[in-house]
């Protein structure tokens, strides 16, 4: 943006600096997927779910966290990814698990972009309300186009093939976990140019002040729509990778029920950062599934009291409530 | 000295029994949310089970290792049923309230050589999704085909069908139809509805603007029956004389307390009716309420439980405790015995349960709303299921 002299000046030592900053989480996310690989070996599939569902909760960080998109229908995007490569192996039996993360990631993006088109109409309350009849669209028509994606039946009979032709998804699930991880790394590097380029300041200036941002003769609506298209395609790709580690895609994938899942879970690890996104998706699922483990009956009130602890205790969610304690013990050390 | 060996032997051979495998059957199902009853009846099925035949088959102990999945979702279904089978190391799976969970988790039984039997899901297509399904509950075929019989029996010409727009529901009117349609009666109208309906007067209005003698219905049990039967009676269509015909799902028996008079004389056609006279179902409805706690509770899941029980017993008798999920399944196809809902038989073709279907009519019997059994159709398999 040449309206910032002051900024264009200190870019290179920033990039250079936040590269640094880049290698050390992409090696603390590594070194975290090898721990948990290690140490819970019989859960891999439930970890590779957890990536699945992250990449959903990174993709509404991006619209809702990053650009102040108000959205309860996120799930749209990302059922749209896992049908479209659920629905490429099971009936076109393109089973090649890269070409269908590449199609889930295109359907992902352009079901972003086209249903942002309608979802960013409307401001505030208004905005909730096209974003949850987007998904409820998305859902019935998933349910009445049987005979493509097998309705309530779900989508069975996805078969995909080894790994460039060596690694099989097998039932332990090795195979499924490392692709997500090596996605995860990919997807974070990614949206971490994203967010840091002009582009992504100008969504967060955009979420301050989209008056403000119009005025200085910047596209608002086209800036937005192109920045739920990437959104798009980060959850296609999780629904895509959910698709292919558990072999069967389910109306369930497009429901409403998720997506508002998918919010609650970046509240609880704090919007606007990618560590959040990511942090939020983890603690959730996992606590979900010993809760549940635990105790299979009453185990929903024990999630309950979870969220209600956390909003009262740190409502700018758990990487918020780090940060301010980092930030408090090196305010005292200097 | 002589103490000393006796009390090692003694030792020796308490830790022999110790060593026979404990054998692990983990359960899938929903445990909490809108569908927690029929899991809880699922529960009460496994404990009578327990309770009337102890906890040691073939000299294993059983231990039952419960899973929650509140609703429909394939994805998680596929995770939990991996998870019971890497992280739990279970030797039998069973349970499944719902399709799409059934259909997730039939891939990962070749693998990990693992038998499934399903407690409740009904669509007849999961047979088909792996040779190690064994299914003890029905499918909405089963249930809804001996309907249309019974329409024609009671000189009904002109049916509407009114269904949930979904997997089951659309099964229902397929099974109704084709019967109805074959014994020489005329559909005036097929109506699906949307999931979520609440309202139903609209509906109630084109069933009377269609002239129909008989309206079919098909809804899943939970609140949205309730609603449906008030509207028929509301909507005036009980007193014009429209009756009304549906698979047991829209009278199961903890609603029926609920539903009051409404439902009194509407006719279900279903597998078991928790007041089926038989010694076997006395036995079992008295285990099973101890089980669930309040007897009004019992329904239909408790039956595909109690039964899928008795199955993975014979399982492993048959087995000798070893993990060979193959023959574990050769061993009960053609399976024949008498479970509290009358003679049933695992056909060997499909693994599903070839059994009686009755024809039910809901009456107040002590003050109780029963579902009465007035007719039976005997042996009825499965018309719905196509060898793949």
């Amino acid at each position: 943006m040449t309206g910032f002299p002051v900024s264009a000046a200190t870019t290179p030592n920033l990039w250079q600096r936040s590269a640094r900053a880049d290698a050390i989480a992409v090696l603390v996310v590594a070194a975290t997927a090898l721990v948990l690989f290690l140490l819970f070996p019989q859960s891999l599939a439930l970890l590779t779910r957890i990536v699945a569902i992250m990449l959903l909760v990174l993709s509404l960080d991006l619209v809702t966290g990053y650009s102040g998109v108000a959205t309860l229908g996120h799930a749209t995007v990302f059922g749209a990814g896992a049908y479209a490569a659920g629905i490429l192996a099971a009936r076109f039996g393109v089973a090649d698990p890269l070409l269908m993360l590449a199609i889930g990631a295109l359907a992902g993006a352009l079901a972003g972009g086209v249903s942002s088109l309608v979802i960013l109409r409307g401001h505030g309350l208004g905005q909730l309300v096209l974003s949850i009849a987007i998904v409820q669209l998305a859902h019935e028509m998933a349910n009445k186009f049987s005979s493509w994606t097998g309705g309530s039946d779900g989508l069975s009979g996805i078969m995909p093939s080894p790994l460039f032709g060596l690694f099989r998804f097998d039932l332990w699930g090795r195979t499924g976990y490392w692709l997500a991880v090596a996605l995860l790394i990919i997807v974070f590097l990614v949206l971490r140019a994203v967010v840091r380029s002009p582009f992504g300041m100008l969504c967060r200036g955009i979420k301050q002040d989209p008056v403000r941002v119009r005025a200085m003769g910047a596209p608002v609506y086209f800036t937005l729509v192109k920045m739920y298209a990437i959104a798009g395609a980060v959850a296609g790709l999780g629904g895509a990778l959910s698709a292919i580690s558990t072999k069967v895609v389910g109306l369930d994938s497009l429901s409403f029920s998720l997506s508002a899942e998918a919010l609650v879970m970046l509240v609880l690890g704090g919007t606007g950062k990618i560590f959040g996104a990511m942090l939020g998706t983890i603690v959730f699922v996992w606590f979900e599934d010993i809760v549940s483990a635990i105790n299979p009956f009453h185990w929903l009130t024990i999630v309950g009291v979870l969220l209600v602890v956390v909003v009262l205790f740190a409502p700018k969610g758990l990487v918020g409530a780090i940060e301010s304690v980092v930030s408090r013990m090196r305010g005292r050390k200097t | 000295m002589k103490k000393l060996v006796l009390a090692s032997l003694a030792l020796g051979l308490m830790s022999g029994a110790a060593l026979a495998e404990t054998i692990k059957i983990g359960v899938v199902g929903p445990f909490s949310g809108p569908a927690a009853l029929q899991g809880r009846n699922f529960q009460a099925g496994i404990d009578a089970w327990l309770a009337m035949n102890g906890s040691t088959v073939a000299g294993h102990d059983i231990e039952i290792v419960y899973r929650d999945l509140p609703a429909a979702d394939p994805a998680q279904s596929a995770a939990l049923t991996q998870d019971l089978v890497v992280g739990e190391g279970v030797h039998y799976l069973a349970g499944y309230y719902y399709t799409p969970d059934a259909m997730a988790a039939a891939p990962i039984l070749e693998e990990a050589n693992v038998p499934m039997v399903i407690f409740n899901a009904a669509t007849s297509a999961i047979v088909n999704a792996s040779p190690y399904v064994v299914r003890t509950s029905f499918t909405t075929w089963q249930t809804s085909t001996p309907m249309a019989t019974v329409a024609r029996e009671r000189g009904i010409d002109k049916v509407i069908t009114v269904v949930t727009d979904y997997g089951p529901g659309v099964d229902s009117e397929n099974a109704f139809v084709a019967g109805f349609t074959g014994a020489g009666g005329n559909i005036v109208e097929s109506i699906r509805m949307p999931m979520n309906t609440n309202d139903f007067s609209p509906i109630m209005q084109r069933v009377k603007d269609s002239g129909a003698e008989a309206v079919f219905a098909f809804l899943p049990a939970g609140p949205a029956t309730l609603g449906f039967m008030q509207a028929y009676v509301e909507n005036g269509l009980k007193d014009a004389g429209v009756t009304l015909l549906a698979p047991g799902d829209l009278t199961q028996e903890p609603d029926l307390a609920a539903l009051g008079d409404n439902a009194l004389g509407v006719l279900t056609t279903f597998h078991y009716a928790v007041s089926h006279d038989s010694p076997e179902n006395q036995a079992f409805v008295a285990a099973a309420s101890k089980a669930i706690g309040n007897p009004a509770d019992l329904s239909f899941p408790a039956v595909g439980a109690f039964d899928g029980m008795y199955v993975i017993s014979k399982m492993i008798e048959a087995t000798g405790g070893n993990q060979d999920a193959k023959a574990a399944v050769e061993a009960v196809k053609g399976l024949a015995w008498t479970s509290p809902r009358g003679p049933v038989s695992i056909n060997p073709e499909n693994r599903h349960l070839t059994q009686n279907i009755y024809l039910r009519e809901v009456a107040k019997v002590d003050g109780h709303y029963i579902n009465q059994e007035i007719q039976t159709f005997e042996n009825q398999g499965d018309p719905g299921w196509k060898a793949p």
